[in-house]
């Protein structure tokens, strides 16, 4: 518990210094995961629904070729992803990816990479995109490198949550299964604001932030119906 | 509660096995099981996530009270102490023990005097613990240990399953799937909690019924609902859908 907190708070300390005094974005995130994660190219693409691939960031040549091959493909980890887990393929030449991504992973190994690892930017139903990480060697990642890499996927999603939410440079508070009252009053607002769980979650995190408050104390406060959401006329 | 015989409870869990199931179903009714045949009061199953933190990903009941005490779990307590030492951890009379402050009060408030943790483990990893909770101070006597201990290789059997995990990454993979399922109900626990009028724990009994009727699995109703390509028939002559 406490060492998870120190994690959270290192990474966010190297995202920080990446931004460089500007607001922090997913794109920052992914150059974090190409130092913490010992890959070689890293890429973030928005998948959201209804739209084509999109991709925000990729850490250089070989990312965005990547990208754009599993784009047209419609196969590899990248796609697998979107089902909600991480799609890990520690090598592209033996049997079990090849099996997987009969397409995907020989174009790749021509492309010098031999293990892509593909982490889900998604809060349950709420599916943002991915993060595809890709590494000329062969092998898993180790227990710290996924550790932080799924704890920086976790921050991208606020991150790209927040964007309309002015956070001011403060830590996005992440959604994991340890506070269920976030995912809990998410899906109480659908219904109360008539909105996506998307924009529902966006909307509990804004009223955090413009509260000063926890999100998950103010999620807390939903699901005990001692706080509602009401529909915006302004919502788009 | 009846209890059931133990040969039924395993060629149950067996047949559930085989077939393509509903993962975070079946463990809810593992729990279940664990209550009827080891005579506790509540069970709960919880798993590490990548960053070694355990998260409750079925219960018994999912009383809010109690799923609140399974946080505190995930800090200081039975459980923890049995996931990282991957042995079992068993309390007799929590108010005896003099140990996890937190944890102990947090279980008295939830009215609970004794727990008992059993680990998940998978060669030499430790994936989890099963969680037993006694209203009344007491021990699990050896039989019933072994039991338990039987009925937490099952929930890690039934876990590895639906892939052959042979590698360390699919193992990762799988645990994080479950872990998203559990993200997706809670989201489709609060949509049918406020469509309904009910509390949350009211709304998950409702939605795995639901999915029960129609043969789906939990986490892709869910994921209908809170996306709103489906909705449910509301209960009784009221033919309005929720």
């Amino acid at each position: 518990m406490v060492a998870s907190a120190d994690r959270r708070m290192r990474l966010w300390n190297l995202v920080v210094e990446r931004a460089h005094g500007v607001p922090a974005t997913a794109g920052h995130v992914g150059a974090v995961v190409l130092t913490v994660a010992g890959v070689d190219a890293v890429a973030v693409t928005l998948v959201l629904a209804d739209s084509p691939r999109e991709n925000v960031y990729a850490s250089g040549r070989l990312a965005a070729d990547l990208e754009e091959l599993t784009t047209t493909l419609g196969e590899g980890p990248g796609v697998d992803a979107l089902a909600g887990w991480p799609a890990l393929g520690a090598d592209l030449t033996d049997l079990y990816c090849r099996a997987r991504w009969p397409v995907f992973a020989p174009a790749a190994v021509a492309q010098d990479v031999r293990a892509a690892f593909a982490l889900p930017l998604q809060v349950g139903s709420i599916r943002l995109g991915v993060m595809d990480l890709y590494r000329s060697r062969a092998g898993v990642l180790d227990r710290d490198q996924l550790a932080d890499s799924l704890l920086l996927a976790d921050t991208a999603c606020a991150l790209l949550l927040d964007e309309t939410n002015h956070g001011e440079g403060r830590r996005p508070e992440g959604a994991s299964l340890q506070h269920p009252e976030v995912h809990q009053a998410t899906g109480m607002l659908v219904i109360q604001a008539g909105v996506s769980a998307a924009v529902a979650l966006v909307r509990l995190r804004a009223y955090a932030y413009a509260h000063d408050r926890r999100l998950r104390d103010v999620a807390a406060d939903v699901v005990a119906r001692r706080l509602r959401f009401h529909r915006d006329p302004e919502e788009g | 509660m009846t209890r059931p015989l133990l040969s039924d409870v395993f060629i149950e869990m067996a047949d559930t096995l085989v077939d393509d199931f509903d993962l975070i179903d079946f463990l809810h009714t593992l729990t279940e099981r664990c209550v009827q045949l080891l005579e506790v009061d509540t069970a709960g199953l919880l798993l590490t996530d990548a960053e070694g933190v355990l998260q409750v990903v079925a219960a018994s009941s999912e009383r809010t009270r109690l799923l609140e005490l399974f946080q505190v779990q995930a800090a200081e307590g039975p459980c923890l102490d049995c996931f990282r030492t991957g042995t079992a951890v068993s309390v007799d009379d929590l108010s005896r023990a003099g140990r996890w402050p937190r944890f102990t009060e947090a279980a008295a408030s939830a009215g609970f005097a004794s727990v008992h943790a059993l680990p998940m483990r998978l060669r030499t990893d430790v994936i989890g613990a099963l969680n037993l909770f006694g209203v009344a101070p007491g021990a699990l006597d050896s039989e019933r240990l072994r039991v338990g201990q039987a009925l937490a290789d099952i929930a890690t059997v039934g876990l590895m399953q639906q892939r052959a995990i042979r590698r360390r990454d699919v193992l990762s993979e799988q645990l994080q799937a479950a872990l998203n399922s559990r993200v997706l109900i809670e989201q489709a626990k609060g949509l049918l909690a406020e469509r309904l009028q009910v509390n949350v724990g009211e709304a998950f009994t409702i939605l795995r019924s639901s999915a029960r009727t129609r043969n789906r699995r939990l986490s892709d109703l869910a994921r209908a609902l809170v996306e709103g390509t489906e909705r449910l028939p509301r209960p009784g002559p009221d033919t309005r859908t929720i």
